[in-house]
């Protein structure tokens, strides 16, 4: 495969969000706001390029019946590395996003990629693979989470582009991310199915 | 994948491994962090004190001390300080009688008894209803910033009056001596949020209990200057 | 769209009704209850109607016409009904652009997006409704007090319904019969005279257009009986086991939606189950979910919650109280639910 289509196939083709359906909690939960999506989009990121590098790294020394949970404790040791390091020097962003930061570690996007990928490929596919699935899923939450935040109280990324009150409040709310999330997944069906 | 024979020892050794290396980079990240954890932790609570009471130079977190309320609860007591001098403190109250759970405030209270400002810390309110107690109580200024980006036809079509905020809503600069911390439908002098009176309820609730304790201070703090020195005051230095 | 074919599973139809009669049928139904409406609220019944009526049957002309290239259906009758449900079921006071935006909801959200009329799951008109409940809490619930200001629109006098005096008042540690005295007299609540969305408290002309829909067999008795049966017996048992803090079963009947509720909104065709043992199931659920939302819920009201989580049940009774078919044998259908 080649590695531009490695890196791109996670963008649209493969999106883990729209197109595989992939990572629900978090996509549902955090995308209140458009700052949230596109943090907690950065966080699993980063766990996911780094635990794609260590598996695919490991991948001969480990034995066949123990990958799943030696992958697990991987891929919890760099979420909880995000989780110290955001309390630490991005205390609100940490404060929004909350219980799911810990949540990272049962994203099947994560756990996902390190069986169906890295386990299989070499380092250097691997980064790009995981980069690749990564900003995919941070592109899907930011634009879940603008249009949730638009919506819902008026403003993009914090800045307010129209009076808060004419908000829709339900956009806001956990109903509102299914039907934000719906009607995009329908808008981005259209688009593949017209290209 | 597999290189590796899934032998028991096997197992157990890569497990082991792994479970170490990754326990060792852990604790060496805890490590790194745990000072900067604590730092945010304490600037947050002193931004939220620095919100609510005047300029201060003093450190109030290292001298605060908790109260025992009427109701079982302990609220904690922050002192503000200027060059050794008393100029506020604040207090971190809690009702636990709102819509959605507990309502938890600082409220800054100056030394003649009125109150400077508050900060809402956590709430559980209903979003667009009794969320507004973040702003509600302020002076109406702040509420008509947010307020004045819609135009006048729009305010018509969603039906927002602005003149919601010009009531009794403020909190801000009032003597609980002189008005009353109640909602106006229960007989006090302040309005409650519209379509939200159980919160409003439960923040006025919040703001009494730290102005009982407050009362509190100032009788034991007076009793013990003019009378002789008192017990108590061991623990309000 | 095939109309037939898409209203034939329901066992109502048999007599050859086409859906624009039964949906005229309900329009003249709901006419005793906007007369009501004008007469308790005046020109803000008026206008929220016509709006609502109006943008209703604008948007699912432009959403067939234009998105989904279909020719449009409008003259079946049905965006009127949701048009005038969702107008019954908000304040008479509420500005023209919630009104906008609620039926684009209603149409666009609830009905079109799975597929129009008779596909949809949910009752298109609550789903307008609970979508403006939930974003606009604060211009949803000032209701206008009847008689007081009948030539103003959004500017009418406004006051408590008599379910948001008695949810307010429990909290604040009052009992059920000191707040009875605030509330209007069991007639005037029968009459309608009292605070609450444009249509739902009439409940004598909800009674009338009521049984005129059983009279034109629009609809059937076993969902209304079974609401407000339901309801009756739980609040029943609620009051007699503690007077002081549920009211009793005569004021749960008689205030909110309920009427409106079980003759016109539960009984929705698409929404609700096809065999009668069905649909007496789905209504004691509407009524027994409606009283939890009032007694213990945080909304003083609950039956828009309590007929939207029940649609979402009709496919599930459907499947297990299927109605059997004309000429199958009782161990044909046996052998066709085991599987």
């Amino acid at each position: 495969m080649n590695q531009w289509s490695n890196f791109t196939k996670g963008f649209f083709k493969e999106n883990p969000v729209f197109v595989m359906l992939l990572g629900m909690c978090p996509t549902l939960g955090v995308t209140s706001s458009a700052i949230n999506g596109l943090g907690m989009g950065l966080a699993t990121t980063f766990v996911l390029v780094m635990s794609n590098i260590v598996v695919a790294l490991v991948k001969d020394f480990i034995p066949e019946k123990v990958r799943i949970p030696s992958f697990i404790v991987i891929i919890a040791s760099f979420v909880t590395i995000v989780e110290m390091v955001m309390q630490a020097w991005l205390p609100a962003l940490f404060e929004a996003l909350g219980l799911f930061i810990p949540l990272i570690v049962v994203n099947c996007i994560v756990l996902g990629r390190a069986e169906a990928f890295a386990s299989k490929n070499s380092v250097g596919s691997s980064i790009i693979d995981g980069l690749g699935m990564g900003l995919g899923f941070s592109l899907a939450l930011t634009i879940l989470g603008t249009t949730r935040e638009l919506l819902g109280s008026g403003k993009a990324f914090g800045l307010p582009i129209f009076s808060e009150s004419y908000g829709m409040l339900v956009f806001v709310l956990a109903p509102g991310a299914f039907i934000a999330l719906g009607y995009l997944i329908a808008l981005i069906n259209k688009i593949r199915r017209a290209g | 994948m597999g290189k590796t024979e899934s032998s028991l020892s096997n197992m157990a050794l890569t497990l082991i491994t792994i479970t170490l290396l990754t326990g060792a980079a852990l604790g060496y990240v805890y490590k790194l962090t745990e000072k900067p954890v604590a730092i945010a932790k304490e600037k947050k609570q002193q931004e939220a004190i620095r919100l609510v009471v005047p300029e201060f130079d003093n450190n109030p977190a290292q001298e605060m001390y908790l109260i025992p309320t009427s109701d079982g609860d302990s609220l904690k007591v922050f002192p503000a300080k200027k060059e050794g001098k008393k100029v506020g403190c604040a207090i971190e109250s809690i009702s636990h009688n709102g819509f959605g759970g507990d309502v938890k405030i600082m409220v800054g209270i100056l030394p003649d008894g009125t109150i400077y400002n508050y900060q809402v810390l956590e709430h559980k309110e209903t979003p667009g209803l009794g969320t507004k107690m973040t702003t509600w109580f302020k002076p109406s200024e702040e509420d008509n910033v947010s307020k004045a980006s819609g135009n006048a036809f729009f305010n018509w079509l969603f039906g927002i009056s602005n003149n919601s905020g010009g009531g009794n809503t403020s909190i801000v600069g009032v003597d609980p001596t002189k008005t009353k911390l109640e909602v106006s439908a229960d007989g006090g002098d302040i309005d409650a949020i519209t379509a939200a009176t159980i919160s409003s309820r439960a923040f006025l609730e919040a703001v009494r209990k730290a102005w009982y304790a407050y009362t509190e201070i100032v009788d034991t703090h007076s009793s013990a200057t003019t009378k002789e020195k008192n017990s108590q005051e061991g623990g309000m230095q | 769209m095939n109309q037939k074919l898409v209203i034939s599973p329901s066992p109502h139809i048999h007599s050859g009704d086409s859906i624009p009669a039964n949906m005229y049928g309900v329009i003249i139904a709901l006419l005793p209850a906007l007369a009501t409406s004008v007469w308790l609220f005046g020109v803000g019944a008026l206008i929220v109607t016509f709006t609502s009526v109006a943008a209703c049957v604008f948007f699912e002309w432009i959403i067939q016409k234009y998105l989904l290239k279909v020719t449009p259906s409008i003259t079946d009758g049905s965006a009127i009904v949701t048009g005038l449900l969702l107008a019954f079921n908000l304040p008479t006071n509420i500005p023209i652009g919630l009104i906008i935006i609620g039926a684009a909801v209603a149409i666009g959200i609830g009905k079109m997006s799975f597929g129009g009329l008779g596909n949809n799951p949910f009752n298109p008109a609550l789903v307008g409704r609970v979508f403006l409940l939930i974003s606009y809490p604060v211009q949803m619930t000032t209701w206008p007090t009847p008689f007081a200001s009948r030539l103003q629109y959004i500017d009418a006098q406004t006051g408590a319904t008599p379910l948001s005096v008695i949810k307010e008042g429990l909290s604040n540690g009052q009992t059920i019969p000191e707040l009875m005295e605030r509330i209007p007299s069991y007639l005037d609540l029968f009459l309608g005279k009292t605070g609450g969305s444009a249509g739902e408290m009439a409940a004598l002309a909800l009674l009338i257009g009521g049984v005129y829909l059983l009279w034109k067999r629009i609809i059937t008795w076993h969902i209304p009986v079974s609401v407000i049966g339901s309801v009756v017996i739980f609040t029943g048992i609620l009051h007699l086991a503690n007077p002081s803090t549920f009211a009793d079963p005569l004021f749960h009947i008689l205030t909110g939606g309920i009427m409106l509720g079980a003759f016109f909104m539960a009984t929705d065709y698409a929404t609700s189950p096809m065999s009668n043992k069905g649909m007496l199931l789905y209504g004691a659920g509407i009524g027994i979910i409606t009283v939890l939302i009032r007694c213990f819920g945080s909304y003083p009201e609950g039956v828009s919650f309590a007929i939207l989580i029940m649609n979402g049940f009709t496919p599930l009774i459907n499947r297990y109280m299927k109605p059997k078919r004309f000429g199958e044998t009782i161990k044909t259908a046996r052998v066709q639910t085991s599987k």
